[in-house]
Protein backbone atom coordinates (compact mmCIF):
# COMPACT_ATOMS: atom_id res chain seq x y z
CA UNK A 1 0.00 0.00 0.00
CA UNK A 2 2.97 2.46 -0.40
CA UNK A 3 2.61 4.23 -3.66
CA UNK A 4 -1.11 4.13 -5.47
CA UNK A 5 -0.68 5.80 -8.28
CA UNK A 6 0.68 3.13 -10.18
CA UNK A 7 -1.34 0.73 -11.63
CA UNK A 8 -2.66 -1.33 -9.01
CA UNK A 9 -0.98 -5.16 -8.21
CA UNK A 10 1.21 -4.82 -11.19
CA UNK A 11 4.71 -6.30 -10.33
CA UNK A 12 7.01 -4.50 -12.62
CA UNK A 13 10.44 -5.95 -13.50
CA UNK A 14 12.27 -3.13 -12.74
CA UNK A 15 10.18 -1.01 -9.77
CA UNK A 16 12.36 0.25 -7.62
CA UNK A 17 11.80 -2.22 -4.95
CA UNK A 18 14.56 -4.43 -3.22
CA UNK A 19 14.74 -7.66 -3.17
CA UNK A 20 17.44 -9.90 -1.05
CA UNK A 21 18.27 -13.61 -2.19
CA UNK A 22 16.89 -15.97 -0.03
CA UNK A 23 17.13 -19.22 -1.45
CA UNK A 24 16.92 -20.15 -5.61
CA UNK A 25 14.03 -22.74 -6.46
CA UNK A 26 13.17 -24.40 -9.39
CA UNK A 27 9.54 -23.47 -9.95
CA UNK A 28 7.08 -21.45 -12.02
CA UNK A 29 5.84 -19.64 -9.05
CA UNK A 30 7.12 -16.14 -9.70
CA UNK A 31 4.52 -13.44 -10.46
CA UNK A 32 7.34 -10.81 -12.23
CA UNK A 33 6.19 -9.12 -14.87
CA UNK A 34 1.95 -10.78 -14.19
CA UNK A 35 -0.15 -7.97 -13.71
CA UNK A 36 -3.73 -9.40 -11.85
CA UNK A 37 -5.18 -12.01 -13.71
CA UNK A 38 -8.54 -11.41 -15.69
CA UNK A 39 -11.03 -13.08 -13.86
CA UNK A 40 -14.38 -13.60 -13.67
CA UNK A 41 -16.67 -15.88 -11.20
CA UNK A 42 -17.46 -19.52 -11.65
CA UNK A 43 -20.74 -18.11 -10.67
CA UNK A 44 -23.15 -17.44 -12.36
CA UNK A 45 -21.44 -16.97 -16.01
CA UNK A 46 -19.71 -20.30 -16.41
CA UNK A 47 -22.54 -22.36 -15.46
CA UNK A 48 -24.95 -20.44 -17.69
CA UNK A 49 -22.73 -21.29 -20.27
CA UNK A 50 -22.40 -25.05 -19.97
CA UNK A 51 -25.96 -24.86 -19.07
CA UNK A 52 -26.55 -22.89 -22.87
CA UNK A 53 -23.90 -25.38 -24.73
CA UNK A 54 -26.11 -28.35 -23.20
CA UNK A 55 -29.11 -27.51 -24.61
CA UNK A 56 -27.57 -26.28 -27.66
CA UNK A 57 -26.14 -30.28 -28.09
CA UNK A 58 -29.08 -32.06 -27.03
CA UNK A 59 -31.64 -29.73 -28.97
CA UNK A 60 -29.19 -30.76 -32.04
CA UNK A 61 -29.41 -34.27 -31.46
CA UNK A 62 -32.88 -34.29 -30.78
CA UNK A 63 -32.95 -32.25 -34.26
CA UNK A 64 -31.14 -34.77 -36.08
CA UNK A 65 -33.10 -37.48 -34.53
CA UNK A 66 -36.56 -36.34 -35.77
CA UNK A 67 -35.34 -36.01 -39.40
CA UNK A 68 -32.77 -39.19 -39.80
CA UNK A 69 -33.68 -42.90 -38.51
CA UNK A 70 -30.86 -44.98 -37.34
CA UNK A 71 -30.38 -47.47 -40.15
CA UNK A 72 -31.49 -51.31 -39.07
CA UNK A 73 -31.33 -53.92 -41.93
CA UNK A 74 -32.84 -57.60 -41.41
CA UNK A 75 -31.48 -59.72 -38.93
CA UNK A 76 -28.48 -61.12 -38.65
CA UNK A 77 -27.97 -64.00 -40.80
CA UNK A 78 -24.57 -65.71 -40.74
CA UNK A 79 -24.92 -67.55 -43.64
CA UNK A 80 -25.66 -64.25 -46.06
CA UNK A 81 -22.46 -62.12 -46.34
CA UNK A 82 -23.36 -58.64 -47.08
CA UNK A 83 -21.21 -56.68 -49.89
CA UNK A 84 -19.15 -54.98 -48.77
CA UNK A 85 -19.08 -56.32 -45.31
CA UNK A 86 -17.31 -52.61 -43.31
CA UNK A 87 -17.05 -52.17 -40.03
CA UNK A 88 -18.26 -49.14 -38.19
CA UNK A 89 -16.78 -45.92 -39.46
CA UNK A 90 -14.04 -45.34 -37.32
CA UNK A 91 -12.48 -48.33 -38.03
CA UNK A 92 -12.94 -47.95 -41.42
CA UNK A 93 -9.22 -46.45 -42.08
CA UNK A 94 -7.98 -49.93 -40.71
CA UNK A 95 -9.94 -51.81 -42.70
CA UNK A 96 -8.82 -49.50 -46.18
CA UNK A 97 -5.27 -49.95 -44.92
CA UNK A 98 -5.75 -53.49 -44.91
CA UNK A 99 -6.02 -53.71 -48.68
CA UNK A 100 -2.59 -51.60 -48.91
CA UNK A 101 -0.41 -54.46 -47.27
CA UNK A 102 0.32 -57.49 -44.78
CA UNK A 103 -2.39 -57.69 -42.20
CA UNK A 104 0.45 -57.58 -39.51
CA UNK A 105 1.96 -54.62 -40.86
CA UNK A 106 -1.13 -52.60 -41.67
CA UNK A 107 -3.63 -53.66 -39.09
CA UNK A 108 -1.44 -54.44 -36.15
CA UNK A 109 2.21 -52.86 -36.49
CA UNK A 110 1.09 -49.72 -37.68
CA UNK A 111 -1.77 -48.72 -35.43
CA UNK A 112 0.38 -50.00 -32.67
CA UNK A 113 2.76 -47.73 -33.41
CA UNK A 114 0.43 -44.56 -34.51
CA UNK A 115 -1.00 -44.91 -30.42
CA UNK A 116 2.64 -44.97 -28.95
CA UNK A 117 3.18 -42.25 -31.02
CA UNK A 118 0.43 -40.00 -29.74
CA UNK A 119 0.61 -41.40 -26.04
CA UNK A 120 4.65 -40.36 -26.11
CA UNK A 121 3.55 -37.04 -27.78
CA UNK A 122 4.29 -34.58 -24.48
CA UNK A 123 7.35 -36.68 -23.76
CA UNK A 124 9.13 -35.97 -26.87
CA UNK A 125 8.35 -32.13 -26.63
CA UNK A 126 8.77 -31.53 -23.46
CA UNK A 127 9.18 -27.46 -23.60
CA UNK A 128 6.63 -24.86 -22.17
CA UNK A 129 6.62 -22.60 -24.66
CA UNK A 130 3.62 -22.34 -26.87
CA UNK A 131 1.06 -24.08 -24.63
CA UNK A 132 -2.45 -22.53 -25.00
CA UNK A 133 -1.37 -20.94 -28.43
CA UNK A 134 -3.06 -22.51 -31.59
CA UNK A 135 -0.48 -23.72 -33.70
CA UNK A 136 2.66 -22.59 -31.18
CA UNK A 137 3.51 -19.62 -34.03
CA UNK A 138 2.84 -18.50 -37.46
CA UNK A 139 5.72 -20.98 -38.25
CA UNK A 140 3.95 -23.59 -36.52
CA UNK A 141 0.19 -22.73 -38.29
CA UNK A 142 2.50 -22.66 -42.00
CA UNK A 143 4.04 -26.12 -41.21
CA UNK A 144 0.32 -27.75 -40.32
CA UNK A 145 -1.04 -26.14 -43.39
CA UNK A 146 1.82 -27.55 -45.67
CA UNK A 147 1.77 -31.21 -44.14
CA UNK A 148 -1.66 -30.99 -44.34
CA UNK A 149 -2.22 -30.46 -47.53
CA UNK A 150 0.75 -32.31 -48.64
CA UNK A 151 -1.15 -35.49 -46.98
CA UNK A 152 -4.13 -34.83 -48.70
CA UNK A 153 -2.83 -34.52 -52.46
CA UNK A 154 -0.10 -38.13 -51.77
CA UNK A 155 -2.44 -40.26 -49.36
CA UNK A 156 -5.36 -40.27 -51.65
CA UNK A 157 -2.87 -40.49 -55.17
CA UNK A 158 -1.31 -43.24 -53.01
CA UNK A 159 -4.86 -45.16 -51.83
CA UNK A 160 -5.79 -44.92 -55.76
CA UNK A 161 -2.79 -45.78 -57.24
CA UNK A 162 -1.97 -49.09 -55.22
CA UNK A 163 -5.60 -50.34 -55.92
CA UNK A 164 -5.48 -49.78 -59.45
CA UNK A 165 -1.96 -50.71 -60.48
CA UNK A 166 -1.22 -53.13 -57.60
CA UNK A 167 2.34 -53.85 -57.97
CA UNK A 168 2.01 -56.19 -55.26
CA UNK A 169 -0.28 -58.23 -57.39
CA UNK A 170 1.29 -57.99 -60.62
CA UNK A 171 4.95 -58.78 -59.04
CA UNK A 172 3.26 -61.80 -56.97
CA UNK A 173 5.85 -64.88 -57.31
CA UNK A 174 8.30 -63.51 -59.03
CA UNK A 175 9.62 -61.70 -55.53
CA UNK A 176 9.46 -63.19 -52.11
CA UNK A 177 5.56 -62.62 -50.49
CA UNK A 178 6.98 -60.93 -47.62
CA UNK A 179 8.74 -58.36 -49.59
CA UNK A 180 6.27 -57.24 -51.41
CA UNK A 181 3.31 -57.31 -48.82
CA UNK A 182 5.25 -55.99 -45.89
CA UNK A 183 8.64 -54.51 -47.03
CA UNK A 184 7.67 -52.50 -49.58
CA UNK A 185 4.40 -51.07 -48.20
CA UNK A 186 6.68 -50.14 -44.95
CA UNK A 187 9.18 -47.94 -46.86
CA UNK A 188 5.91 -46.68 -49.57
CA UNK A 189 4.62 -45.16 -46.21
CA UNK A 190 7.93 -44.57 -44.70
CA UNK A 191 8.62 -42.28 -47.47
CA UNK A 192 5.37 -40.66 -47.37
CA UNK A 193 5.85 -39.83 -43.64
CA UNK A 194 9.87 -38.95 -43.53
CA UNK A 195 9.41 -36.69 -46.89
CA UNK A 196 8.22 -33.73 -45.17
CA UNK A 197 10.92 -34.06 -41.87
CA UNK A 198 13.27 -33.90 -44.29
CA UNK A 199 12.18 -30.80 -45.86
CA UNK A 200 11.58 -29.29 -42.31
CA UNK A 201 14.61 -30.66 -40.72
CA UNK A 202 17.02 -27.91 -42.96
CA UNK A 203 14.95 -25.21 -41.50
CA UNK A 204 16.45 -26.77 -37.67
CA UNK A 205 12.96 -27.21 -36.41
CA UNK A 206 11.94 -27.32 -32.52
CA UNK A 207 10.80 -30.48 -31.06
CA UNK A 208 7.32 -28.96 -31.05
CA UNK A 209 7.22 -28.46 -34.96
CA UNK A 210 8.87 -31.92 -35.73
CA UNK A 211 5.84 -33.26 -33.55
CA UNK A 212 3.40 -31.22 -35.39
CA UNK A 213 4.35 -32.25 -38.31
CA UNK A 214 4.06 -36.06 -37.62
CA UNK A 215 0.46 -35.30 -35.62
CA UNK A 216 -0.84 -33.66 -38.73
CA UNK A 217 0.99 -36.69 -41.19
CA UNK A 218 -0.96 -38.86 -38.30
CA UNK A 219 -4.60 -37.35 -38.71
CA UNK A 220 -4.90 -36.15 -41.65
CA UNK A 221 -3.70 -39.42 -43.32
CA UNK A 222 -6.28 -41.09 -40.29
CA UNK A 223 -9.03 -38.76 -42.02
CA UNK A 224 -8.09 -39.93 -45.22
CA UNK A 225 -8.22 -43.12 -44.98
CA UNK A 226 -11.19 -43.22 -42.61
CA UNK A 227 -13.14 -41.15 -45.92
CA UNK A 228 -12.05 -43.81 -48.08
CA UNK A 229 -13.00 -46.91 -46.92
CA UNK A 230 -16.26 -45.39 -45.76
CA UNK A 231 -17.41 -43.11 -48.70
CA UNK A 232 -15.50 -45.03 -51.29
CA UNK A 233 -15.34 -48.23 -51.39
CA UNK A 234 -18.61 -50.13 -52.78
CA UNK A 235 -19.40 -53.65 -53.36
CA UNK A 236 -16.09 -55.99 -53.71
CA UNK A 237 -14.68 -53.62 -51.59
CA UNK A 238 -13.70 -51.64 -55.06
CA UNK A 239 -13.03 -47.44 -55.09
CA UNK A 240 -16.43 -46.13 -56.49
CA UNK A 241 -17.33 -42.53 -56.49
CA UNK A 242 -19.54 -42.24 -53.36
CA UNK A 243 -22.43 -40.73 -55.55
CA UNK A 244 -21.61 -43.45 -58.45
CA UNK A 245 -22.02 -47.01 -56.35
CA UNK A 246 -23.39 -49.84 -58.09
CA UNK A 247 -26.86 -51.27 -57.58
CA UNK A 248 -29.08 -49.50 -54.62
CA UNK A 249 -25.98 -49.75 -52.52
CA UNK A 250 -25.01 -46.43 -49.94
CA UNK A 251 -22.15 -45.77 -48.13
CA UNK A 252 -24.23 -43.78 -45.76
CA UNK A 253 -26.63 -46.62 -45.07
CA UNK A 254 -23.26 -48.13 -42.64
CA UNK A 255 -23.69 -45.28 -40.37
CA UNK B 1 -44.04 -13.38 0.86
CA UNK B 2 -40.62 -11.60 2.34
CA UNK B 3 -41.27 -13.20 5.01
CA UNK B 4 -42.07 -16.93 4.09
CA UNK B 5 -39.09 -16.67 2.39
CA UNK B 6 -36.89 -15.30 4.77
CA UNK B 7 -37.98 -18.34 6.93
CA UNK B 8 -37.49 -20.79 4.45
CA UNK B 9 -34.39 -20.22 3.55
CA UNK B 10 -33.22 -19.69 7.40
CA UNK B 11 -34.94 -22.92 8.66
CA UNK B 12 -32.38 -26.08 9.64
CA UNK B 13 -33.55 -27.75 6.45
CA UNK B 14 -32.83 -25.38 3.81
CA UNK B 15 -29.52 -24.25 5.62
CA UNK B 16 -28.04 -27.59 5.82
CA UNK B 17 -28.68 -28.22 1.84
CA UNK B 18 -27.44 -25.07 0.81
CA UNK B 19 -24.29 -23.73 2.78
CA UNK B 20 -24.33 -19.92 1.01
CA UNK B 21 -26.75 -17.31 0.58
CA UNK B 22 -28.07 -15.57 -2.67
CA UNK B 23 -24.98 -15.67 -4.90
CA UNK B 24 -24.95 -11.82 -5.72
CA UNK B 25 -21.99 -10.71 -3.66
CA UNK B 26 -18.67 -11.68 -3.91
CA UNK B 27 -18.88 -13.68 -0.89
CA UNK B 28 -21.77 -15.88 -1.79
CA UNK B 29 -20.60 -16.39 -5.42
CA UNK B 30 -17.15 -17.56 -3.50
CA UNK B 31 -19.14 -19.88 -1.25
CA UNK B 32 -21.51 -21.27 -4.24
CA UNK B 33 -18.80 -23.36 -5.83
CA UNK B 34 -15.89 -24.01 -2.37
CA UNK B 35 -19.04 -25.31 -0.62
CA UNK B 36 -20.19 -27.14 -3.69
CA UNK B 37 -19.47 -30.34 -5.52
CA UNK B 38 -18.76 -29.12 -8.51
CA UNK B 39 -15.66 -27.09 -6.99
CA UNK B 40 -13.84 -30.52 -8.44
CA UNK B 41 -14.33 -28.88 -11.49
CA UNK B 42 -14.30 -25.43 -11.24
CA UNK B 43 -12.17 -22.66 -9.00
CA UNK B 44 -14.01 -19.98 -7.80
CA UNK B 45 -12.64 -17.81 -10.29
CA UNK B 46 -11.75 -18.96 -14.26
CA UNK B 47 -9.87 -17.07 -16.74
CA UNK B 48 -11.46 -14.83 -19.17
CA UNK B 49 -8.84 -16.75 -21.82
CA UNK B 50 -10.58 -20.30 -20.97
CA UNK B 51 -14.19 -19.25 -21.81
CA UNK B 52 -13.44 -17.92 -24.99
CA UNK B 53 -14.97 -20.59 -27.30
CA UNK B 54 -12.19 -19.36 -30.15
CA UNK B 55 -9.85 -21.05 -28.04
CA UNK B 56 -11.01 -24.23 -26.90
CA UNK B 57 -14.32 -24.92 -29.62
CA UNK B 58 -15.95 -26.31 -26.05
CA UNK B 59 -15.28 -30.01 -27.48
CA UNK B 60 -14.14 -31.44 -23.90
CA UNK B 61 -17.52 -30.48 -22.86
CA UNK B 62 -19.57 -31.41 -25.55
CA UNK B 63 -18.03 -34.89 -25.20
CA UNK B 64 -19.26 -35.10 -21.37
CA UNK B 65 -22.64 -33.81 -22.73
CA UNK B 66 -23.09 -36.06 -25.83
CA UNK B 67 -21.83 -39.06 -22.96
CA UNK B 68 -24.42 -37.88 -20.43
CA UNK B 69 -26.98 -38.10 -23.36
CA UNK B 70 -26.57 -41.43 -24.23
CA UNK B 71 -25.99 -42.55 -20.64
CA UNK B 72 -29.69 -41.67 -20.21
CA UNK B 73 -31.41 -42.57 -23.77
CA UNK B 74 -28.79 -45.94 -23.08
CA UNK B 75 -30.43 -46.24 -19.57
CA UNK B 76 -34.15 -46.26 -21.01
CA UNK B 77 -33.44 -48.79 -24.01
CA UNK B 78 -31.92 -50.92 -22.18
CA UNK B 79 -35.93 -51.36 -20.93
CA UNK B 80 -36.83 -52.74 -24.43
CA UNK B 81 -33.57 -54.94 -24.93
CA UNK B 82 -32.54 -58.11 -24.06
CA UNK B 83 -29.13 -59.18 -25.71
CA UNK B 84 -30.02 -62.36 -26.96
CA UNK B 85 -29.97 -64.25 -30.36
CA UNK B 86 -33.53 -64.75 -30.40
CA UNK B 87 -34.80 -61.70 -29.05
CA UNK B 88 -33.28 -58.60 -29.87
CA UNK B 89 -33.83 -57.90 -32.96
CA UNK B 90 -37.54 -58.26 -32.43
CA UNK B 91 -37.23 -55.71 -28.88
CA UNK B 92 -35.62 -53.25 -31.82
CA UNK B 93 -38.70 -53.35 -34.00
CA UNK B 94 -40.77 -53.15 -30.84
CA UNK B 95 -38.83 -50.58 -30.08
CA UNK B 96 -39.27 -48.22 -33.11
CA UNK B 97 -42.93 -49.42 -33.91
CA UNK B 98 -44.53 -49.91 -30.94
CA UNK B 99 -43.11 -47.98 -28.19
CA UNK B 100 -44.19 -44.48 -27.99
CA UNK B 101 -40.72 -41.94 -28.77
CA UNK B 102 -39.27 -45.66 -28.81
CA UNK B 103 -37.54 -44.84 -32.77
CA UNK B 104 -36.62 -41.13 -31.52
CA UNK B 105 -34.85 -42.73 -28.58
CA UNK B 106 -32.40 -44.86 -30.53
CA UNK B 107 -32.23 -42.34 -33.21
CA UNK B 108 -30.70 -39.91 -30.31
CA UNK B 109 -28.77 -42.94 -29.20
CA UNK B 110 -26.87 -43.81 -32.46
CA UNK B 111 -26.42 -40.02 -33.56
CA UNK B 112 -24.93 -39.68 -30.38
CA UNK B 113 -22.85 -42.57 -30.47
CA UNK B 114 -20.98 -41.22 -33.98
CA UNK B 115 -21.20 -37.25 -32.63
CA UNK B 116 -19.26 -38.59 -29.44
CA UNK B 117 -16.71 -40.24 -31.71
CA UNK B 118 -16.44 -36.99 -33.58
CA UNK B 119 -16.03 -34.34 -30.67
CA UNK B 120 -13.46 -36.80 -28.82
CA UNK B 121 -11.24 -37.29 -31.74
CA UNK B 122 -11.64 -33.52 -32.77
CA UNK B 123 -11.01 -32.52 -28.77
CA UNK B 124 -8.10 -34.33 -29.17
CA UNK B 125 -7.12 -32.47 -32.11
CA UNK B 126 -7.80 -29.11 -30.70
CA UNK B 127 -5.68 -30.14 -27.23
CA UNK B 128 -2.74 -31.08 -29.67
CA UNK B 129 -2.61 -28.32 -31.88
CA UNK B 130 -2.44 -25.92 -28.89
CA UNK B 131 -0.18 -27.26 -27.14
CA UNK B 132 -2.07 -27.89 -23.90
CA UNK B 133 -0.28 -31.09 -23.02
CA UNK B 134 2.56 -29.74 -22.79
CA UNK B 135 3.89 -29.69 -19.05
CA UNK B 136 2.54 -29.91 -16.25
CA UNK B 137 -0.53 -31.85 -18.39
CA UNK B 138 1.09 -34.42 -19.70
CA UNK B 139 -0.31 -37.37 -17.28
CA UNK B 140 -3.76 -35.98 -18.48
CA UNK B 141 -3.14 -36.04 -22.65
CA UNK B 142 -2.30 -39.50 -21.58
CA UNK B 143 -5.13 -40.12 -19.96
CA UNK B 144 -7.42 -38.30 -22.61
CA UNK B 145 -5.56 -41.30 -25.06
CA UNK B 146 -7.17 -44.08 -22.80
CA UNK B 147 -10.70 -42.31 -22.67
CA UNK B 148 -10.37 -41.92 -26.75
CA UNK B 149 -9.44 -45.56 -26.88
CA UNK B 150 -12.42 -46.26 -24.59
CA UNK B 151 -15.05 -44.42 -26.26
CA UNK B 152 -14.12 -46.48 -29.62
CA UNK B 153 -14.71 -49.57 -27.87
CA UNK B 154 -18.18 -48.19 -26.37
CA UNK B 155 -19.15 -47.30 -30.07
CA UNK B 156 -18.12 -50.43 -31.32
CA UNK B 157 -19.56 -52.72 -28.45
CA UNK B 158 -22.66 -50.94 -28.89
CA UNK B 159 -22.91 -51.09 -32.63
CA UNK B 160 -23.54 -55.27 -31.74
CA UNK B 161 -26.60 -54.84 -29.84
CA UNK B 162 -29.50 -54.22 -32.81
CA UNK B 163 -28.11 -57.78 -34.28
CA UNK B 164 -29.47 -56.79 -37.39
CA UNK B 165 -26.57 -58.03 -40.97
CA UNK B 166 -25.39 -54.36 -40.32
CA UNK B 167 -23.97 -55.17 -36.70
CA UNK B 168 -23.42 -58.65 -37.27
CA UNK B 169 -20.86 -58.43 -40.54
CA UNK B 170 -19.19 -54.85 -38.80
CA UNK B 171 -18.49 -56.85 -35.86
CA UNK B 172 -17.56 -59.56 -38.09
CA UNK B 173 -15.13 -57.95 -39.89
CA UNK B 174 -13.87 -55.62 -37.10
CA UNK B 175 -12.92 -58.63 -34.34
CA UNK B 176 -11.21 -60.43 -37.56
CA UNK B 177 -8.81 -57.37 -37.78
CA UNK B 178 -7.83 -58.14 -34.32
CA UNK B 179 -6.80 -61.50 -34.81
CA UNK B 180 -4.31 -60.99 -37.19
CA UNK B 181 -2.07 -59.93 -34.52
CA UNK B 182 0.80 -62.60 -34.48
CA UNK B 183 1.26 -63.24 -30.91
CA UNK B 184 -1.80 -62.90 -29.00
CA UNK B 185 -4.59 -62.43 -31.90
CA UNK B 186 -6.12 -65.45 -31.39
CA UNK B 187 -6.36 -64.64 -27.74
CA UNK B 188 -7.85 -61.27 -27.89
CA UNK B 189 -10.90 -62.67 -30.29
CA UNK B 190 -12.29 -65.03 -28.35
CA UNK B 191 -11.94 -63.51 -25.06
CA UNK B 192 -13.77 -60.79 -26.94
CA UNK B 193 -16.10 -62.80 -29.38
CA UNK B 194 -16.28 -66.10 -26.52
CA UNK B 195 -16.30 -68.58 -28.90
CA UNK B 196 -14.87 -68.58 -33.11
CA UNK B 197 -17.40 -66.72 -34.27
CA UNK B 198 -19.84 -63.48 -33.62
CA UNK B 199 -22.65 -65.59 -32.03
CA UNK B 200 -24.86 -65.62 -28.64
CA UNK B 201 -21.57 -65.69 -26.33
CA UNK B 202 -20.22 -62.19 -28.15
CA UNK B 203 -23.68 -60.56 -28.05
CA UNK B 204 -23.76 -61.57 -23.81
CA UNK B 205 -20.22 -60.09 -23.73
CA UNK B 206 -20.14 -57.39 -25.91
CA UNK B 207 -23.49 -56.02 -24.10
CA UNK B 208 -22.12 -56.65 -20.65
CA UNK B 209 -18.91 -54.55 -21.65
CA UNK B 210 -22.02 -51.62 -23.54
CA UNK B 211 -23.74 -50.79 -20.62
CA UNK B 212 -21.57 -51.73 -17.80
CA UNK B 213 -17.95 -51.88 -18.09
CA UNK B 214 -17.24 -49.01 -20.49
CA UNK B 215 -19.39 -46.25 -19.78
CA UNK B 216 -18.22 -47.06 -16.15
CA UNK B 217 -14.85 -47.10 -16.72
CA UNK B 218 -15.22 -43.44 -19.04
CA UNK B 219 -17.48 -41.94 -15.90
CA UNK B 220 -14.59 -43.14 -13.71
CA UNK B 221 -11.64 -42.14 -16.04
CA UNK B 222 -13.38 -38.47 -17.29
CA UNK B 223 -13.82 -37.81 -13.11
CA UNK B 224 -9.96 -38.11 -13.01
CA UNK B 225 -9.67 -35.97 -16.40
CA UNK B 226 -11.65 -33.14 -15.46
CA UNK B 227 -9.95 -33.38 -11.94
CA UNK B 228 -6.54 -33.04 -13.02
CA UNK B 229 -7.55 -29.78 -15.58
CA UNK B 230 -8.06 -27.89 -12.46
CA UNK B 231 -5.36 -29.59 -10.81
CA UNK B 232 -2.82 -28.93 -13.77
CA UNK B 233 -4.15 -25.21 -13.32
CA UNK B 234 -7.24 -25.17 -15.70
CA UNK B 235 -7.23 -24.77 -19.44
CA UNK B 236 -3.76 -23.74 -20.88
CA UNK B 237 -5.26 -21.09 -22.42
CA UNK B 238 -3.79 -19.02 -19.12
CA UNK B 239 -0.58 -19.71 -20.14
CA UNK B 240 -1.12 -18.10 -23.55
CA UNK B 241 0.38 -14.38 -22.82
CA UNK B 242 3.60 -15.93 -21.70
CA UNK B 243 4.41 -17.66 -25.22
CA UNK B 244 2.64 -15.19 -26.86
CA UNK B 245 5.54 -12.55 -25.81
CA UNK B 246 8.20 -15.16 -25.90
CA UNK B 247 7.04 -15.92 -29.53
CA UNK B 248 7.16 -12.78 -30.88
CA UNK B 249 10.55 -11.84 -29.15
CA UNK B 250 11.66 -15.24 -30.80
CA UNK B 251 10.30 -13.73 -33.99
CA UNK B 252 12.34 -10.70 -34.00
Amino acid sequence: MTDTNTKPESFSKDSTKTYSLVELVKAPTTMVDHGPDDTIFSFPVVALLELLLTLGVVALLLLMSLFVNAPLEEIANPNTTTDPAKAPWYFMGLQEMLEHGHPTLMAVLMPTLMVLFVIAIPYIDNSRTGSGVWFTSKRGKRITLYTAVYILVVMPLYIYLDTTFPLREMLRGQLPDFLLQAIIPALIMGAIVILPLMVLWRTQPTAREVVMTLFTVLFFSAIVFTLAGFLFRGPGFELYWPWNMPGDYSPWDNL
Amino acid sequence: MQRLIDFITNSRVWRSFFRHGWPDNPLDRSLVMTTNVFFHLHPVKVSRKSLSAKYSLGLGLISAIVFGVLSITGLLLMFYYAPTVERAYGYITILQTQVPFGQLLRNMHRWGAHLMVISVVLHMARVFYTGAYKPPREFNWVVGVVLLILTLGASFTGYLLPWDQLAYWAITVGTSVAGYEPLMGAAIKSILLGGPEVGQEALTRFYALHVMLIPGAILLITSLHMWRVRKDGGLAAQDAEESEESGAKSEE
